[in-house]
């Protein structure tokens, strides 16, 4: 074992690239944008939750 | 309490508003929901599994600094308790006002015991929280 994984999930303590994804936003009822650069910005933690795929049960 | 809670598939965000509209399980949801349709974020995070094209149950806490701080990796057919998610982010707040301090195995909540690491420590774990 030689290699070092470089992702993110595997590197604790790295910093995290900016990144900007397209929302949906129940709160608003309306699409919107998330970008980790306007949260870290606005002095925000950030908590990311991913999941496998809408309509599923777990 | 400062923090974004940003849910992620690789739905696109249309898909998210028909779950969201249509499961009565979700009523309640406040949280943006994210789209990784790329499947580009997903990849960065070590979550994005080539064999289904689906993200595995991931779980990020980015501080306010952009680090990461904490990441936690289930297969699909486990689903994450919210109190550990809690109970990390709590430690989280309190450490980065604290920085000499340590949160150990059984911190739970503000005003539980903390360590602080020192020479003084080094084999006296069980006495500094029985104390």
């Amino acid at each position: 074992m030689s290699e070092t994984c470089t992702c993110l999930g595997c590197n604790v303590g790295a910093t995290v690239p900016d990144f900007t994804l397209e929302t949906f936003e129940p709160s608003k009822g309306d699409f919107g944008e998330v970008s980790l650069e306007t949260l870290r910005k606005k002095k925000m933690w950030t908590i990311l939750f991913f999941y496998p795929a809408d309509f599923t049960f777990v | 309490m400062g923090a974004e809670v940003l849910t992620v598939s690789r739905d696109t965000k249309f898909v998210h508003l028909a779950w969201q509209r249509e499961e009565k399980q979700l009523a309640s949801v406040k949280f943006p929901m994210g789209s990784d349709a790329t499947g580009k974020l997903s990849r960065m995070f070590g979550v994005y599994d080539e064999a289904t094209g689906l993200s595995l149950r991931g779980t990020f806490i980015i501080s306010p600094e952009g680090k990461l701080m904490n990441s936690e990796i289930n297969y699909y057919n486990l689903g994450r308790n919210i109190d550990e998610l809690m109970r990390k982010f709590k430690a989280n707040l309190h450490l980065a006002q604290y920085t000499d301090e340590a949160c150990p195995v059984k911190w739970n909540d503000e005003g539980d015991k903390t360590l602080k690491p020192s020479a003084k420590l080094v084999g006296r774990v069980h006495e500094a929280l029985s104390k």
